[in-house]
């Protein structure tokens, strides 16, 4: 194949990947208007706005950046396990444990800061990892759907981490603020910027996106969990033990969730803050970019960056124009849906169907 | 006359001829019987006729009319009904529920009237002659009842002509009993029926007339009683059933021994009873029986996908396989094309490179240190699939996207290419052309030729005959009898198939 040749066929299979998820932004954004006309205000007014104080203001997209960093991480997550064929809805609960365990270990160890940066990383990652097993450990005795326990025990992570930090790790100082203590100035991340929150995190983030796609683009274990994913007979039928992939998948994912955590925290907000990755949603964020991008990391880091400009952005618009934040959410939604939907290639598929089924009736 | 078909012709977008000039007519009252091996074209006629497919040539006519069917609502509103091999039930929904749906009765329009569907069953049970309880859920139903169930449907939705495809099966011999004498009630209560299938004691049996189909062409309408089955089998194959071109060779050692094995099955029936089987080095070894007789519960018990084995034992090359992971007995030396490609053989969207590399992803040719080298694996797999002669435009492609036939050949390149010491093929031709057919028999004898071990498990009698240099016949999870390929005959295994036995030991 030759060059020219390559590239053609690249572009036109970007071109098949980019196309559903472009109309349901368009889409997203057209029923946006509606709303913003609906209120009184010019769509277009607002749109210029949103996307300046998001991506075309340096500020403001150090600002996107900064937020993309748990929802990337977040979305790894999901998409890990998710290939699998496990809805890892617990990512939030993963993310708070995780985040908890290793502020804890920063707290109370003295070491050098480099040893205890390394303890608080593996032990915040062992914690996730840990708890997301536990849903897949009572999968196997108890048959509890992966989905819900996953999803019930976001609850119980987060009370569990408000007790803690209401009474044994509440920093006295704080008054009515329910946080723990700030961690020592020396295992946080630096900044890039002087005065501003994005930090080191985000290349980190990079690294993470590219460990995930090698890990499920070129390894045994990526390739027996989507197969299981995929057609979780056959991989049984070519010696894959689903057990196996169902833990692995389960505790990487865990163990994921648990880094967006950290670096949210050892990061921007140098302590743990009562239900600060509740309040965000960026485990549900993170599960929207994954949805939009089809569960594929790099495309989701995408999708992370682009969903976090217009929170920022929504952020942005409900100071200065009379547009609630709701908006950008409302956008959001309606992108996700309209690519979960899956319309247009169902569609599609429903046709080549109707003329392959000619090619298996053909032998009998 | 009631039904004429007249040179009807079907040409697939791929150049496959699947029909070439068929024509043959139906009186009303009358069992006409189409008979022909797998890719005969006997399907491929009667989904034509029921506006499943449309035909590139010829005509169709109903009681003189011409007819043009766009789809099965548009043959079912003249009269034609369909049994399906594969019942389209809902398992979940009662046996009324299933033979009115789609045509409800109602009241005010607007609601379901489950009373007075009830009751048409009932009534239509009782015309028919064909007894079942409304209220019984399809899950909770043995597979007999919900044929008959398939059958109340057709019946609900008037039809005259019913298609009945490959009815027997999925049956039990008892159940085959039951339903030809459905059959033939049903003829004289003035329904006309048309038979297929490719079994010809059932055909003698019920039959008035017969259609004998051979690659796309009808070879001949006869009388059944001016026929006798040795004829109509040679008819239908075109050949004498044991092709002697299989060439002879000396069988080596035992590799696979399967002793006294039981296992119990899904309902706490015996799937297995005291099972002993073995296959030498060189030799092609048949199964045969209807299917659901615990073939597919022995080769789950060999290969090591089902765990719950009561008792016996499984020895490859001596070594014990009862315990052992699925990969484990793969790497002692045992390769297996499964029965169903779609569910068990392929997952249809992963790529044709994954689904080739299904079994392999831990052999250090194909990974080191838990990465795996696509490169290398696509180079090779190119070469592979290139020689099984697969079409296919890129190794990127998804495997749901090949054709039946070319799916089937990557699944037997797959599995050939490991070159085990044990190969199982389970139903390695169903649902393919003639052609692939008759590459994959030949690749299987290439294999014995070349030192396998070969278990055949088929519910295509013809095939094991074609390829077996012996054959068990299972019934009800037991061996029931034991023949050499000199021996064997389709009468004396029909016999053993339904639970006979024959006068003169065989074996």
């Amino acid at each position: 194949m030759t060059m020219r040749h390559k590239i053609s066929s690249l572009l036109k299979r970007l071109c098949q990947i980019l196309w559903q998820p472009l109309i349901a932004v368009i889409l997203g954004f057209l029923l946006g208007s509606v709303v913003i006309m609906i209120s009184g205000e010019s769509p277009s007014h607002v749109y210029t706005q949103m996307f300046q104080k998001s991506f075309f203001s340096f500020y403001y997209l150090l600002q996107t950046l900064t937020r993309a960093v748990p929802i990337t991480i977040c979305s790894m997550g999901i998409i890990v396990a998710w290939r699998a064929g496990y809805i890892n809805l617990g990512v939030e609960g993963q993310m708070i444990v995780g985040g908890l365990v290793s502020t804890v270990i920063a707290i109370h160890t003295s070491a050098p800061a480099f040893l205890v940066l390394i303890l608080a990383i593996a032990g915040g990652m062992a914690a996730g990892a840990l708890y997301a097993l536990f849903a897949a450990f009572i999968y196997q005795k108890c048959n509890v759907s992966i989905v819900i326990s996953t999803l019930m025990m976001n609850y119980i992570a987060n009370y569990i981490a408000s007790y803690f930090v209401t009474f044994p790790l509440k920093d006295p100082k704080s008054g009515i603020a329910v946080q723990s203590v700030e961690i020592p100035v020396d295992v946080r991340i630096p900044r890039v910027f002087e005065g501003h929150t994005f930090n080191w995190g985000f290349f980190i983030t990079i690294l993470i996106v590219a460990a995930v796609y090698f890990v499920i683009g070129k390894t045994i274990f990526g390739y027996e969990s989507k197969m299981t994913g995929l057609n979780p007979v056959f991989a049984n039928y070519g010696g894959v033990k689903k057990n196996n992939v169902m833990m692995s998948a389960m505790a990487f994912s865990g163990a994921l969730a648990a880094c967006a955590g950290m670096l949210e925290i050892f990061g921007v907000k140098y302590r743990y803050i009562d239900a600060m990755f509740i309040s965000t949603s960026y485990a549900w964020t993170g599960l929207m970019s994954g949805l939009i991008s089809s569960l594929h990391p790099v495309g989701a880091f995408a999708a992370s960056i682009f969903l976090s400009g217009l929170q920022v952005g929504g952020q942005a618009i409900q100071r200065t124009t009379n547009i609630p934040l709701q908006v950008s959410t409302l956008i959001q939604s309606t992108i996700t849906l309209f690519v979960s939907v899956k319309l247009f290639t169902d569609f599609k598929h429903r046709k080549k169907q109707k003329v392959e089924a000619g090619d298996i009736i053909n032998g009998n | 006359m009631l039904l004429q078909m007249k040179n009807i012709s079907k040409l697939y977008k791929n150049g496959v001829l699947a029909n070439d000039s068929v024509s043959f007519d139906l009186n009303e009252g009358e069992i006409l019987a189409i008979v022909g091996e797998n890719g005969a074209g006997k399907t491929t006629i009667m989904k034509i006729l029921y506006g499943l497919e449309h035909p590139t040539g010829g005509e169709i006519f109903i009681n003189g009319k011409t007819c043009a069917f766009k789809n099965p609502q548009d043959a079912m509103a003249h009269g034609i009904g369909m049994v399906q091999q594969n019942f389209m039930l809902l398992p979940t929904f009662s046996i009324a529920e299933n033979v009115v749906f789609g045509s409800e009765p109602r009241c005010f329009r607007l609601f379901f009237d489950r009373k007075k569907a009830v009751k048409e069953v009932i009534e239509l049970g009782e015309r028919y002659g064909l007894k079942a309880d409304p209220n019984l859920l399809i899950k909770n139903c043995a597979v007999g009842l919900q044929q008959r169930c398939e059958i109340l449907k057709v019946l609900y939705q008037n039809a005259n002509i019913i298609i009945f495809d490959e009815p027997s099966a999925v049956l039990t011999p008892q159940e085959v009993d039951g339903l030809l004498n459905t059959i033939r009630s049903l003829a004289k209560m003035g329904k006309s029926i048309i038979l297929i299938t490719h079994k010809l004691n059932e055909v003698m049996a019920v039959a008035d007339r017969c259609v004998v189909m051979r690659g796309g062409r009808l070879i001949d309408t006869v009388k059944t009683s001016d026929t006798y089955i040795q004829e109509l089998s040679a008819k239908m194959v075109g050949r004498k059933l044991i092709d002697k071109s299989i060439p002879e060779v000396e069988k080596g050692a035992v590799v696979l021994s399967v002793e006294h094995l039981s296992q119990k099955g899904k309902d706490g029936i015996q799937a297995l009873r005291d099972c002993s089987i073995n296959v030498h080095a060189r030799e092609i070894v048949g199964i045969a029986g209807v299917s659901g007789n615990g073939q597919t519960e022995l080769l789950h018990a060999i290969t090591g996908l089902s765990k719950d084995i009561s008792g016996g034992k499984i020895t490859l090359d001596g070594q014990n396989l009862i315990g052992l992971t699925v990969r484990q007995i793969r790497e002692a030396g045992c390769a297996y094309v499964p029965e169903d490609r779609n569910t068990m053989g392929a997952a249809l969207q992963s790529n044709l490179t994954e689904t080739t590399l299904m079994a392999r992803q831990y052999e250090t040719e194909y990974s080191k240190n838990g990465v795996i080298n696509y490169m290398k694996a696509n180079q090779q797999f190119d070469a592979l699939l290139n020689r099984y002669d697969v079409k296919y435009s890129s190794l990127n492609q998804r495997a749901g996207e090949l054709s039946g036939g070319n799916l089937q050949k990557l699944i037997v390149a797959r599995e050939i290419s490991r070159n085990a010491k044990l190969l199982i093929v389970a139903e390695p031709t169903r649902g393919v052309d003639i052609g692939a057919m008759e590459f994959i028999h030949n690749q299987i004898i290439e294999q014995r030729s070349a030192g396998a071990a070969i278990l055949l498990i088929s519910s295509d009698l013809n095939e094991i005959l074609k390829l077996s240099d012996r054959i068990y016949v299972m019934y009800e999870g037991v061996i029931n009898g034991e023949l050499l390929r000199a021996k064997a005959n389709s009468e004396d295994i029909g016999i053993l198939m339904t639970g006979g036995e024959l006068r003169d030991n065989a074996s």
